[in-house]
């Protein structure tokens, strides 16, 4: 364990370096992120110019659905970043045979290969956002729903982990999957908004299958309500659990599955 | 050491009919094919051997390197290092190996060579005693200094192999496969790589594979080759006993005194042979004989060519290894 810490900061100590060397990518990646969240952000305000309320909920707790939701999002974004190149090269162009000779487990070294500080944007957004819509929006905070918001949030991480993982590693038979991880990554998007606005179809979409909506909604509906914890937490302990063991079952088949390409 | 089985390796192609046509209907209808790139391959290496792994490109080098060093799991067959399965034992064994493709990088390309050691020291739990002795000793042998400090990105062709090379031999691996390790090098570099692998595997009875187009790779590192053929296992033995069993060409190389006093059909006339066993040439007023050692001993060669012909600076050559590997790889052989 202390060994793979020691590897693990190393890698990322180079990283940060590394993001000094490429500082104008650093600044692309930031500035287009910025308009994402203002173009996210100004299309709540707008909605809420001409109704007082949505699905139920006001535009304090909207606003801080939107920003609980980037903070898993950011979490994962800004840990394992690695694995769309898993799907978009890696694999297809036989990189991966490097991961498979060293006595590390590849998935850890895929994953500490990468630290995106890109992710930071949307890690201080949500922070931001969750902190000054807090109080209006009705969110009570005590030791019991501070620990399940902790849990809530690494658990909601894994979620996304587990989708990229999985579809990820489809690459070990097709080649190329990052076409497929977009398509499911994109649904996340859902997950800013209550699932109440939805039809029947996708909110059992993003509960039941691609569940994004326990990334952001569910939770949040605990924190406004205390109702429910089995559910709207527990759910986001089973769903990524299970999402996950599916994830790792998948990538370790394709490991054996592997072809590299001939050289 | 090393135990290799009936080892085998399909890869799955997709068959496509050439046009539009073609394509759409693979796309809808994919027809696969299955292809063994290695077909049923034994062959067992003693430890501190340096075995040479040769054959005409696609033949199935890289496909068999992979399965030892557990990145393919192969279709059927086994091999066992050091006891070990590669595949299935994979952490633990990776531990006892170095493993270098001169066609790509293992290395972390935007970390500065220095710093890329230092993880890999931690990867592969290198104490700091034994690391730093290893670096000298690397240093040394491999010339690592001058580009020590840049990022691998930076480094030349040459540079790189070097450091892949340092690299594969930090953690002195038990045994080592190199594929490809010269490919692309100049003169120089290629000598400092041969070098470096001929001293660890004196130092530290290293056993080593790998493969090459390089002939002269072979001549100098390996006491033994494996030559493999569209997969299938062609020759398995040391270098003499192929220059024995292939090598009975000899070429006989002189200058004449006069020049215009005889022809090709003097040697071919006078001694009754031709075809492949005997050709002659010349260019640059020198004349080559080649011929088959075997229908005319040289002995009997030298003779009538000195009765016949004045000529001075004579020189009698065994046909090269890259010569016999030719032919093999021409027309084939059987084991
Ligand atoms: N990942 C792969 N998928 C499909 N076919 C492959 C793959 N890797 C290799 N092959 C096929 O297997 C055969 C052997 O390839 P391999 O790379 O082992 O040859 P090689 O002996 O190393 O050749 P070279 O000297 O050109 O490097 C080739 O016909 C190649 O097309
Ligand atoms: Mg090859």
């Amino acid at each position: 364990m202390k060994r793979i810490l020691k590897i693990y900061f190393r890698l990322l100590s180079q990283n940060i370096k590394m993001l000094m060397e490429y500082r104008i990518d650093f600044l692309t990646g930031a500035f287009s992120f910025i308009i994402d969240q203002v173009v996210g952000i100004g299309f709540i305000f707008i909605i809420f110019s001409q109704i007082p309320e949505l699905a139920g909920y006001t535009l304090d707790q909207i606003v801080f659905i939107y920003g609980f939701s980037l903070i898993p999002k950011g979490l994962d974004h800004m840990f394992t970043d690695n694995l769309w190149s898993v799907g978009y090269f890696i694999v297809q162009k036989g990189d991966f045979d490097k991961y498979l000779t060293r006595p590390i487990n590849p998935l850890f070294h895929i994953i500490a290969e990468k630290f995106q500080i890109d992710a930071a944007g949307e890690l201080i957004m949500g922070i931001i956002l969750v902190c000054i819509s807090a109080g209006s929006a009705g969110v009570v905070f005590t030791p019991l729903s501070v620990v399940l918001l902790i849990v809530a949030i690494i658990f909601a991480s894994l979620i996304y982990t587990s989708i990229k993982l999985g579809t990820a590693a489809l690459a070990f038979w097709i080649k190329v999957s990052g076409q497929v991880t977009q398509v499911f990554y994109m649904t996340n998007e859902f997950a800013k908004y209550p699932t109440t606005i939805y039809s029947d179809f996708i909110r059992t979409v993003i509960t039941y299958i691609v569940p994004f909506a326990f990334t952001g909604y569910y939770p949040c509906v605990y924190l406004f309500t205390g109702e429910n914890p089995l559910f709207n937490i527990g759910g986001v302990v089973i769903v990524s659990s299970v999402l996950m063991m599916i994830a790792l079952t998948i990538w370790n088949r394709g490991l054996k599955a592997y072809e590299s390409a001939g050289s | 050491m090393i135990e290799v089985e009936h080892l085998k390796k399909e890869f799955r192609k997709v068959v496509k009919e050439p046009g539009l046509k073609g394509s759409v209907k693979s796309l809808f209808k994919p027809k696969y094919e299955t292809v063994a790139a290695v077909d049923d391959i034994s062959f067992h290496v003693p430890k501190g051997e340096i075995l040479g792994f040769i054959g005409p490109n696609g033949a199935g080098k890289s496909t068999v390197i992979k399965m030892l060093t557990g990145i393919l799991t192969p279709t059927s067959g086994s091999c066992t290092i050091n006891g070990k399965d590669p595949a299935a034992d994979r952490k633990r064994y990776v531990k006892e190996i170095g493993v270098v493709f001169g066609q790509r990088t293992q290395l972390w390309w935007d970390l500065p060579l220095r710093e890329t050691y230092g993880v890999l020291k931690e990867v592969y739990s290198v104490p700091d005693e034994k690391y730093q002795k290893r670096m000298e000793l690397l240093n040394e042998v491999l010339e690592l200094d001058d580009f020590i400090g840049s990022p691998v990105r930076t480094l030349s062709l040459g540079q790189r192999m070097r450091a892949d090379i340092a690299a594969s031999l930090l953690h002195s691996p038990k045994v080592l496969f190199l594929d490809e390790p010269t490919i692309g090098l100049d003169v120089v570099v290629k000598n400092n790589i041969r070098n470096a692998i001929m001293e660890i595997n004196r130092t530290e009875k290293t056993t080593v594979i790998l493969t090459t187009h390089d002939i002269s790779d072979i001549e100098l590192l390996c006491s033994r080759i494996v030559m493999v053929d569209k997969g299938h296992k062609v020759y398995d033995g040391s270098l003499d006993a192929l220059k024995s069993k292939y090598g009975i060409m000899r070429e006989l190389v002189f200058q004449p005194e006069i020049a215009e006093n005889f022809s090709e059909k003097d040697f071919i006339g006078g001694l009754k042979l031709g075809g492949e066993d005997l050709t002659v040439g010349h260019e640059n007023g020198k004349w080559r004989v080649r011929f088959n050692s075997e229908k005319i001993p040289v002995k009997d060669m030298l003779s009538y060519t000195l009765s016949h012909i004045e000529a001075k600076d004579i020189s009698m050559r065994e046909a090269d290894v890259e010569e016999i590997i030719r032919r093999l790889y021409k027309e084939g052989v059987g084991v």
